[in-house]
């Protein structure tokens, strides 16, 4: 019968489990992020570097195509840390960018017109909306992060002698735990500004200015009062230097892995008090 | 023992410094029974913390509050499950379709995917908004937007619904369908609705009983269903005539006549006695009646006597004080 014709009726029948209810939100949001031809636009662009980066392995592991080139171009070619490093240095600019665009249609949509109440009224908590959001955009930045880390370590792996991938696997680990750790700090920086900043340009700005700005307030302040705790604010050179250790690089001078530690800790702790205090059902005025 | 709808137990609410709910105990409703709850009080009084507290966004500070038999706190997310909340505010989101915002919060409360797309059709088309379902929330007018609230409440077919001043700046066709809208919800649906409006007359229309807050203290509580039943017991006459015997056949069929003045009675007439017999009463006694009318209790009244302002209803005056003296003529 068309629905028009029905009436209405009270569902009385199963209910979806609760999972399966949460799942709606990074659905929605992800429809959505979709739905913009920049951020598409924006995705096929940060695949590029990726596929010049396995370009390079297939020739690295090819040395009949470089046969008649100088010796030296073999440690040109050579896929280890430094390699892997400069890949991680470039998707997590990218990332960055994808954040900026994408992050502030986020939450900002709910907050705009007071309809956090009407989820909150649902049997969601705050952290499970948070969470469900965050699902959309930690998808995405995976997508141009970790998972084509992940492939380029394995593509090298399976290229490669048969010893390679034991005697360089902190490699694939770093490069996984170190944009893990990214994807999260980015998220919930894009999240923090999507919840603060009505306005799209200005809380994609806001993104940019908390990882780029601050990283270059970061690297002033050392300078300028020939200090070390600078490092705190600048969450490029904090991500940097533990992304170093997990690939089992050196660490940048100057930096030390707590510090580093201590600064992700810090930002990420900031953002989500910045969170909690913006996604309430209701205002209380005190 | 029927399960209350809303049950409180010295339920203390603070913000901030200020404690709003000052250890409120009262039930309310009676769950599955349809019934329509108004929530009135001044501004200030606490209602909308009490809803508030009821869906969880306030923690009490001191008490509890139970809906359907579960505790607000503890068990939160059994009590969502079964409530449909329609707040006073202008919530929606923007961007989304009717029928986006219906699947999107019917899933949310628990729909299966499929099922939710169908309600949401459905309900859109109940609530009237079936021709504006595709456009987004925000090319919806005032009265739309208010209707859509109300559809994301019941898309999921919950136990009970809260709204929180569902005609607030509706014209008055949108108004009246709101109203029976709500009327339906309770009596086609069996919902149990709780109404918080500074509305009396819409409190009245709809609502089976009213709870008072006062400073955040519930103050009265009266069954509106039971009033207007005992009303109809309450007549005012005025008649022309042969009017002593007229009065003295009626107190012999039970009824306590108040004589006010030369044929003007007060008559408080027995439960089972229709107004058909006193019309052929007065035929078989040659009296013709002028003036009868039946009294009716206004919430106004009842509201304004819980708040202070009225010392008595004028039901209360023939009931209380005339009736039980069985003045006769």
């Amino acid at each position: 019968m068309a629905v028009y014709k029905r009436g209405y009726q009270r569902y009385g029948g199963p209910r979806a489990p609760h999972l399966e209810r949460l799942m709606v939100l990074p659905r929605e949001a992800w429809r959505r992020l979709m739905a913009q031809r920049v951020v598409t636009a924006l995705l096929a662009l940060s695949c590029i570097w990726p596929l010049l980066c396995a370009l390079f392995i297939y020739v690295a592991n090819h040395a009949e195509l470089w046969a008649g080139l100088d010796r030296d171009f073999s440690r040109i070619l050579a896929v280890d840390s430094a390699f892997m490093l400069t890949f991680m240095k470039v998707q997590s600019v990218f990332s960055v960018l994808l954040a900026a665009l994408a992050g502030p249609g986020l939450i900002s949509p709910d907050l705009g017109n007071q309809g956090l109440a009407l989820y909150f009224s649902r049997p969601i908590s705050r952290l499970e909306y948070v969470l469900a959001k965050m699902a959309a955009l930690v998808w995405l930045l995976s997508l141009v992060t970790w998972i084509p880390g992940l492939l380029l370590f394995v593509m090298q792996a399976s290229m490669a002698d048969s010893g390679w991938a034991l005697a360089n696997w902190r490699l694939g680990a770093g490069v996984v735990l170190g944009f893990w750790l990214w994807v999260a700090l980015v998220a919930l920086a894009a999240l923090a500004s999507s919840a603060w900043v009505r306005w799209r340009l200005i809380a994609g700005g806001a993104v940019l200015g908390f990882f780029f700005v601050l990283s270059g307030v970061g690297v002033l302040v050392n300078a300028i009062f020939r200090v070390e705790w600078g490092d705190l604010i600048n969450p490029l050179r904090a991500a940097y230097g533990v992304w170093c250790v997990l690939a089992g690089a050196e660490m940048p001078a100057g930096l030390s892995l707590p510090t580093a530690l201590l600064a992700l800790v810090l930002m990420g702790t900031v953002l989500s008090l910045a969170l909690e205090r913006r996604l309430r059902a209701v205002e209380v005025v005190r | 023992m029927p399960q209350p709808v809303v049950e409180l137990d010295d339920l203390h609410v603070t913000l901030g410094r200020r404690e709003i709910l000052h250890g409120i105990s009262c039930r309310l409703g009676v769950s599955g029974s349809g019934r329509a709850i108004g929530l009135l009080g001044p501004n200030g009084a606490g209602k909308s913390t009490l809803i508030r507290t009821l869906l969880g966004f306030h923690t009490p500070s001191r008490g509890r509050a139970r809906v359907m038999g579960y505790d607000c706190r503890k068990q939160r997310r059994r009590v969502l499950e079964r409530i449909g909340y329609m707040p006073e505010t202008d919530s929606f989101v923007a961007s989304m379709t009717g029928v986006e915002f219906l699947r999107v919060m019917g899933s949310l409360s628990g729909l299966p995917a499929e099922i939710a797309l169908e309600k949401a059709h459905e309900t859109l088309f109940h609530v009237g908004l079936g021709e504006a379902r595709y456009r987004t929330l925000g090319t919806y007018s005032l009265g739309m937007r208010q209707l859509a609230r109300l559809a994301q409440a019941i898309v999921h077919g919950p136990e009970l619904v809260i709204l929180d001043e569902p005609t607030n700046g509706l014209d008055p066709a949108a108004r009246r369908r709101m109203l029976d809208l709500i009327r339906q919800m309770k009596q086609e649906h069996g919902m149990s609705v709780i109404v918080c409006s500074h509305l009396l007359a819409d409190v009245e229309q709809v609502c089976d009983e009213v709870t008072i807050l006062r400073d955040g203290l519930v103050i009265h509580h009266a069954d509106l269903e039971a009033e207007r039943r005992q009303n109809r017991r309450f007549v005012e006459l005025e008649v022309e005539g042969e009017s002593a015997r007229f009065a003295a056949a009626l107190e012999e069929l039970g009824a306590a006549c108040v004589r006010e003045a030369a044929g003007r009675f007060r008559i408080v007439l027995p439960l089972d006695f229709s107004l058909d017999q006193l019309w052929k009463l007065a035929a078989d006694h040659g009296v013709s009646v002028r003036r009868l009318t039946q009294r009716r209790d206004t919430l106004e009244e009842i509201f304004m006597k819980a708040m202070g302002l009225l010392r008595q209803t004028p039901g209360e005056a023939v009931s209380n004080q005339e009736a039980p003296a069985h003045g006769g003529l």
